[in-house]
């Protein structure tokens, strides 16, 4: 109280350039209500994931007990341990990073080229290249199931680790061209005519200028397309047998051949989200940059 | 220097064409193709004209998937733009007001990581957690918060509410995504906009409606259209957490299950990619209708 009084003589000669804003129904009870809001919102979104920890922690009698817990109250390790030991698991998680690499490591390599190509050159049928990238993305992926199966089973690669990551790359493409020829068109073009007047080529332009300015481009572009392959798991089930899937499709398998092991599931649920969790607290300051990059600077 | 430009064009795009070609359009050429023969996925493919497209037609299933594909595709993006948009309004502008500049809420760092994590998970695992979640008997967590003298509610097992559990995990895997993107959006309108409405005594109810949102309808179209094609798939979480596959008895098929158990569980390729060929055109009329119309719209507002 008495820190209120005080202040108040001195807030008084404001007051009267804050009245327009006071009116606007920006009181107390409204940011009280918005607050309420945002904290209702976020045990909405925040609840079922903590319902997974919770169940994770649990030993199998408690999971299934009629009155649930909000705390295991013997917490146990038993789930991961069962999840490590289990037919595949260490095989498919070692599979999905492989293909997730291969795919991300493919798709910034082939999508910074054609990035290039579409931002810093006019050139026939440009807009039509522009157009299918944007209508790819459209297209329900699932009805591309048969004939991917016998397009690359004619190529023996059905049942490869490389047939699904040249798949995944073909997935993410899209999205990774549109956003780096977003961050490439930021790039002022007098930065490539100066280097050019001081006697680069064109391809040093592009591999000494450009590239590094891209740099978070190319990030955050990495981080979305691991996100989408390591979270993919119809093409790989489609496409290969038990011992090349990843940790998404050997999830699901579990799920119908264990029928209710809850506790062992959603720790192998935990397992597989930590790589993509991970990369998102690494980049999270970032990611709405990524995200708009390539919509704003169209 | 303009001679050196179109090798580089053709070295730089010769790949990702070609990848395309095969991988998407080679494959639904052939998609298209099969569509109009009885394969069952082994042995002769051979062609039985618009006969597919005949069953289709008469196919109650096909009209029930397509209803519920109709019902997503409504509700989806009305309710998760809705409440993204005004998320993201109460996280950018809905905070106190010190010095007449519009503010978020406190800790509006920490609501946008936390809204942003479902995205996260993937797919596969948001439909696994929420089978945990509605779960059907007094160990799932929803019927668990009810109060003990309650009957446990069926959820996904009941024919009236499976569609709606499914809506609400696609809203809730969605919509953080979107309050994510509506907030970068918000935050490049200026603040002086803001301001000017403000002392000319617009309420914050006003603000929303007659500043943010024309502001980020380029935005929301955007999001409106991927929405959509959301709700087109959808193939993910019904597969895993409806009952018995696209049950109980139908009422959570859609278009793309179809496709997947045709393909799969009744050898009927032939008859899986005409669904295919049929989602394909909607989702491509979809996507045209929603840019036209809504562009219109925002030439008269």
């Amino acid at each position: 109280m008495v820190a209120t009084t005080a202040a108040a003589p001195a807030a008084r000669p404001r007051r009267r350039v804050d009245d327009g804003v006071m009116t606007v129904g920006r009181s107390r009870a409204g940011t009280i209500a918005a607050n309420t809001i945002g904290v209702i919102f976020s045990l909405f979104m925040l609840f079922p994931v903590y319902w997974v920890l919770n169940t994770a922690f649990k030993p199998p009698t408690e999971v299934l007990a009629l009155t649930p817990t909000f705390v295991p109250t013997h917490p146990t390790f038993d789930n991961f341990l069962s999840a490590f030991k289990a037919q595949y698991f260490l095989q498919d998680m070692l599979n999905g990073l492989v293909v997730t690499l291969m795919a991300v490591a493919g798709a910034l390599v082939v999508g910074f080229l054609a990035a290039l190509a579409i931002a810093r050159f006019k050139f026939f049928g440009r807009k039509g290249i522009i157009l299918v990238i944007l209508a790819v993305q459209l297209v329900p992926f699932i009805a591309l199931l048969i004939p991917l199966f016998l397009m690359l089973q004619r190529v023996s690669l059905t049942d490869s680790l490389i047939g699904v990551s040249i798949t995944y790359l073909v997935l993410i493409l899209p999205y990774t061209v549109w956003t780096l020829r977003g961050f490439i068109s930021g790039i002022p073009r007098e930065l490539d005519e100066a280097a050019l007047i001081d006697g680069c080529t064109r391809g040093q332009v592009f591999w000494r200028i450009i590239l590094p300015l891209t740099g978070p481009g190319l990030v955050a572009t990495s981080v979305y397309g691991f996100i989408q392959a390591w979270n993919e798991f119809i093409i790989i089930n489609t496409l290969n047998s038990p011992a090349k899937q990843n940790l998404m499709a050997w999830l699901l398998q579990n799920q119908t051949t264990r029928g209710t092991a809850w506790g062992p599931l959603m720790a192998g649920a935990i397992i597989t989200s930590i790589p993509v969790v991970v990369f998102f607290l690494i980049i999270q300051r970032n990611i709405a940059t990524g995200l708009t990059a390539g919509a704003v600077k169209g | 220097m303009r001679h050196g430009k179109y090798p580089f064009i053709i070295g730089f795009l010769v790949v990702p064409v070609a990848l395309y070609c095969t991988f998407v359009v080679a494959a639904y050429l052939q998609a298209f193709q099969l569509s109009f023969t009885g394969w069952s996925g082994f042995g002769r493919i051979t062609y039985i004209g618009f006969e597919n497209f005949h069953k289709l037609w008469n196919d109650d299933l096909f009209w029930q998937s397509l209803r519920h594909n109709l019902f997503l595709l409504i509700l989806l993006p009305v309710v998760t733009v809705a409440v993204a948009l005004v998320i993201a309004f109460l996280l950018n502008v809905g905070g106190s007001s010190r010095g007449g500049q519009t503010r978020g809420v406190r800790g509006s760092k920490a609501y946008r990581i936390i809204f942003f994590f479902p995205q996260l998970l993937a797919l596969a695992i948001v439909a696994v957690i929420f089978q945990r979640v509605f779960g059907p008997d007094k160990s799932g967590m929803l019927n668990g918060l009810f109060p003990a003298s309650w009957n446990p509610w069926l959820f996904l097992a009941d024919e009236r509410w499976a569609m709606t559990c499914i809506l609400i995990v696609l809203i809730w895997q969605a919509v953080g995504f979107y309050v994510v993107l509506f907030s970068a959006g918000m935050g490049s309108i200026p603040a002086e906009i803001y301001e000017a409405a403000a002392l000319d005594g617009a309420s914050r109810i006003t603000l929303f409606f007659r500043v943010t949102i024309p502001l980020l309808w380029g935005t929301i179209q955007v999001a409106w259209v991927y929405l959509g094609i959301a709700a087109f798939d959808a193939f993910a979480v019904v597969n895993i957490m409806s009952v018995d596959r696209g049950g109980p008895n139908g009422a959570t098929s859609v278009l793309s299950l179809m496709i997947w158990r045709n393909t799969f569980e009744f050898s009927q390729v032939g008859y899986a990619s005409a669904i295919g060929v049929v989602l394909f055109f909607l989702t491509l009329t979809f996507a045209a209708l929603t840019l036209r119309v809504t562009r219109r719209e925002s030439l008269e507002a």
